[in-house]
Formats: structure tokens, sequence, C-alpha cells
């Protein structure tokens, strides 16, 4: 079993007419790294709220299925127990920072479990220094730019020391070169750390390279789930209109021209490069 | 920007600003209730002078004027009606003892103004919450203190940011009579208000996603151990007192006036 597992998932908001995800089942195994792409408002937020008990918990609404996370079903453990295990990291850098200093945020969480304080101090640390952020440890919130204070919010989350890392968009407030920084720091999670990280992206051209496992949302369902490769060739992406890599889809054009090129799909411009490179010689 | 800039806290570190806040409050209180014991000019003078040091090692020389500046105002409010109670009282003429006396009240206030101003000046929002939190007090107020703090500057930025934006659609904010006037600000009050109510609906998502409410006995990163500095104010603050309290029982206290003319 995987550390998150949906089964059969349909929600309501309270009030709405229809439901903003439908019978969604998937399964993200421990230390992947999963990308979640899909049109805006195809309920990646959605799934995002449920995989921390904020569905059906914060929002209430109708909720059928269960969601397993860590072990736990969701339903069945307050929001607060299952933060142990799983952090969120939202789309909005500025509101989900509370405290005068970055700091302060950081060890935010811990003080809410009533972790000692020498404890504390070494987890703070230990999160500002991953993020690289350490050296500004003493700075309001409101004195860093949004990829700065975008970082603090994966140091607070990260300071929880949990199994499961998600972001919802981290980067859709923030320039390309920030962006950039974010999603390395997210990479080194997965790699350096072996958190599991499920990322919710359009940007697919930065971070289709890192990923191991790829969910396409579309109209509140499950659309294509599977290896990035397959899924990033597919007719049916394509259509769905995700943010297919510049690299992919230059592949797609060239061997449809009938150059001769590899098998293996190109995620990232580098590797599309070399592919280049390679048939330029042969050629 | 300029309108809001001194609604954020730099954060400073002075002998002063490093205090306990829980011995500043302390202090401010003692500096408080002396102020009440008295009614002569003289030991308000006093009162008013022994802050000054405060203010010079923390140096906010130039916040602290500016906010004895805004009391001004108010100062002159009670030196007239203290002065014109009196002027009718004793059948239309000013005698030094009335005057004096309606210096000294007014000083009282002065005194009052300046101890808390030198206690918010110097005690940083974070400082202020931690020692609130240390006393016990619940830690919602805490929280809502903190993050009120906060989002100040935010909020600030906002409103801004929509005061630009309706003005180039055309909004003409200093037209009209005083009613007028209010409703122009309404286009602006609006999306301000639907951007807070929002904003605070994503920060309870993120709060709860932090384990907000998962026990009852939090801990706190930061801790207030008082140090060298608050045991010398301490002891300060314990030595007004006593002399203040003897000098009210003991002392006849001279006004100024005989005190001049004493003088050689
Ligand atoms: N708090 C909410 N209350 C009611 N409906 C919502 C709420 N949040 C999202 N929705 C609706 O749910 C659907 C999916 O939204 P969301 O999960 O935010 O999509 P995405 O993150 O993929 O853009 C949308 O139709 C949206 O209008
Ligand atoms: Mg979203």
């Amino acid at each position: 079993m995987g550390v998150i597992e949906t089964r059969n998932v349909t929600y309501t908001y309270p009030g709405a007419a229809k439901p903003s995800i439908v019978d969604v089942s998937l399964n993200i195994e421990k230390g992947e790294f999963t990308l979640i792409t899909g049109p805006s408002g195809c309920g990646k937020t959605t799934i995002c709220r449920c995989f921390n008990g904020l569905i059906p918990h914060f929002y209430q609404g109708e909720m059928k299925g269960e969601t397993i996370v860590a072990g736990l079903n969701v339903s069945e453990h307050p929001i607060y127990e299952l933060a142990k295990h799983v952090g969120l990291v939202f789309q909005n850098p500025e509101n989900q920072l509370f405290a005068l200093s970055v700091e302060k945020d950081v060890a935010f969480g811990l003080e809410n479990l009533g972790v000692p304080r020498e404890e504390m101090r070494k987890r703070v640390d230990w999160a500002l220094n991953l993020t690289e952020m350490y050296d500004l440890r003493e700075r309001a919130p409101s004195e860093l730019s949004g990829g700065q204070q975008q970082r603090v919010a994966i140091a607070s989350v990260l300071a929880m020391q949990p199994e499961v890392v998600i972001l919802d968009e981290p980067t859709s407030f923030l320039d390309p070169l920030s962006a950039k920084k974010i999603f390395e720091v997210i990479r080194d999670l997965n790699r350096k750390l072996g958190i599991t990280v499920v990322l919710v992206e359009h940007r697919l051209d930065l971070t289709a390279r890192y990923a191991d496992h790829i969910i396409v949302m579309d109209e509140g369902k499950v659309a294509l789930d599977g290896d990035p490769h397959e899924i990033l060739r597919s007719e049916e992406a394509r259509l769905i209109g995700i943010g297919i890599p510049k690299a992919t889809r230059l592949y797609q054009i060239l061997k449809k021209d009938g150059l001769k090129l590899g098998n293996t799909i190109p995620l990232s411009s580098e590797e599309m490069a070399s592919m280049l490179t390679e048939a330029l010689k042969d050629g | 920007m300029s309108v809001f800039s001194g609604l954020k806290f730099r954060k400073v570190s002075s002998p002063i600003h490093n205090l306990d806040p829980r011995v500043k409050f302390v202090y401010v209180c003692a500096i408080f209730v002396v102020a009440i014991l008295f009614s002569e000019m003289l030991p308000l003078v006093i009162l008013f002078l022994i802050q000054i040091p405060f203010v010079l090692l923390a140096s906010v020389e130039r916040e602290w004027l500016r906010s004895m500046r805004g009391a001004a105002f108010l100062a002159t409010i009670i030196f007239l009606t203290n002065i014109g109670a009196a002027f009718f009282r004793d059948g239309y003429v000013l005698t030094a003892p009335s005057v004096e006396s309606a210096v000294a009240m007014t000083l009282r206030f002065m005194v009052l103004v300046e101890s808390f101003s030198v206690f918010f000046l110097t005690t940083s929002p974070d400082h202020l919450g931690l020692a609130l939190e240390q006393t016990r007090v619940p830690y919602e107020f805490v929280f809502a203190f903190t993050t009120a703090v906060r989002f100040v500057p935010v909020l600030a930025e906002e409103a801004q940011t929509i005061m630009d934006a309706q003005k180039a659609r055309g909004l003409e904010l200093e037209r009209g009579n005083f009613l007028k006037r209010i409703r122009n600000y309404i286009p602006i009050l609006i999306p301000l208000i639907i951007g807070a109510i929002r904003r605070s609906l994503e920060l309870a998502e993120a709060m709860e996603s932090r384990a907000w409410g998962a026990t009852k006995k939090r801990t706190n990163l930061y801790v207030l151990k008082m140090q060298r500095g608050d045991f010398v104010l301490i002891a300060i603050t314990f030595g007004i007192l006593v002399i203040a309290i003897y000098a009210r029982l003991f002392v006849r206290i001279p006004t100024v006036n005989e005190l001049l003319r004493s003088l050689p």
C-alpha cells in the first residue's frame, strides 16, 4: 500500500451544486516524486486538501470514499495528528506565515505540538539550513521576497518532519528564477532526504524531469496516471491541454518528420540537447 | 507608502529594548502610581526628567519627541481647563499656586504618556506577545495580537494598491461634501474587506495544517529570562517607590515658587 491512497473519493463543497472531485482513486508510493497537473479548476487543490484532512474536517461538505495517508484514515484523525505525517505548502506564500520572525514561523507547528525547546531549536535550525534561510532567520516575513517567503513556508513544514510534503502550485506567485530555486529545494527533499513529494504544478518544463509519477486531472477526475515519459508523449495529455515540456513537444514533432532519434522521450531541454547532438553525429 | 511607514516596528537592539517587557511594565505602573500620588509640581518635574535617560539609552529620541508632540494638544487642554477653573474659583485672579497646580496636572499627564511611550517604543510586538504568553494570557489572544501586528503593513499596502487602482479608473476621493467624501471610500473598502476575509480563510487553513490546537501544553521557541539589566530596573523601580512613599508621608514638599525664592 502506498503512503497516500484514495479509494473512490467524491467530494462536494458545502453549498456547491456538483462535486469538485469525482471518483478519484490513486496511489502514491513512499519516496516517490509525484506531479499533479491539469487545467485550472480541475480539482487539484481539492485533492490536496483531502490528503491532510482539511477535507472533510475544515471544509465540511459531503465526502464519499476513503483517503488513507501514512496508514491513517483521514476521516478518523484530526488535522493536527495528520500534520505530523503530511505537510502542506500553499500557493500564496504571504498567507501561510503568521509570526513576526522567520524562525518563529518555522517553530509554529512544533510549538503547537508541544515539542520541548532544545529539540525545537535543533529542528528549526535544520529546516532553515536546508532551505537556505538560516541567515535571514530574524527577519520579519514582510521584509522577504515571495520566493524567500515560500522557502520559509517549506521550512516550517519540514521542521515537523513529515513523511510526505505536498506543495500546491508553490511558485505561481513567483518569478521564474525564484521558482527554479524552489524546485531545486523540493528536488533535494526528495532525492537527499527521501521525503515523498507531491507537487501540483503547471510548469512541467522545469519539473517533469524530477517526476517519477504523473497524475493528470481533468474536470474533477483522474484522466491519466502513470510514468511521466509515457504520459507526456500521449495524445490525451496534449488534448487536455497540460503544459507539456517544450523538449518533449520538439521531440514528437521531429520524430513525426522522420528524424531518427532515440526512443527515450526527453523531459528537459538538457536531455533534448544531448539527443540532438547524438543524432547530428550519426546523421 | 510614506503614510504607512510608521506602522512597521523596526528591530533595534539597545539595553532598554533587551529588558524583560514584564519588568518594564511593572516600572511603567510604578511611575503611574507615583504620578498619581503627587499633585505638586516639583516631584512631577523630577518624574518627567527621570525617564529621559531611558529614552537616550534606547536612542528613540526622535520617536519620543514625536509622541510628546502628539500629546501636546491634550496637554494644552488640560492646562487651560485647570487654569480656567482656578481663575474663576479665586475670583478672577491668577495666583502663583494655581498656575503651579495647573502645570502639575499637565505634567502628570505628560509623565503618563511619556512612560507608556517609552514602553511601547522599546518593546517589539514579538517580545510583548512572548511576555503576555508567559504571564498565562490565553494563547489565542496572544496569537490574535501578533498576527494583527504582522498583517497591518500587508493590509496597508493592499489598501494603497486598491486606492491607486480605483484612482486610475477615475475615482476622485477628495470630491464633494463631507458625506460624499465618505461615500467615495466605499469602492476602496469593499475590495479591502473581501480581500481580508479571503486572507483570513487561507490563514485558518494554514494554521490547521500546522497542528493548531494539538495540545493545551504549547511550548515556545523563546523563553524570557531575567538578566542583570532587569534586576537593575527592579532595584530602580523599588527605589523610586520607597522614596516617593517616604516623601509623601514625611516630607513637606516645597512649591517651585518657594524654592526659587530661597535661592540666593
Ligand atoms: N472553498 C470552496 N468552496 C466551494 N467550491 C470550491 C472551493 N474551492 C474550490 N471550489 C470549486 O472546486 C472546483 C475545483 O477547484 P480547485 O480544487 O481549486 O481546482 P484547481 O486547484 O485545480 O484549480 C472548482 O470548480 C472550484 O470552483
Ligand atoms: Mg488550485
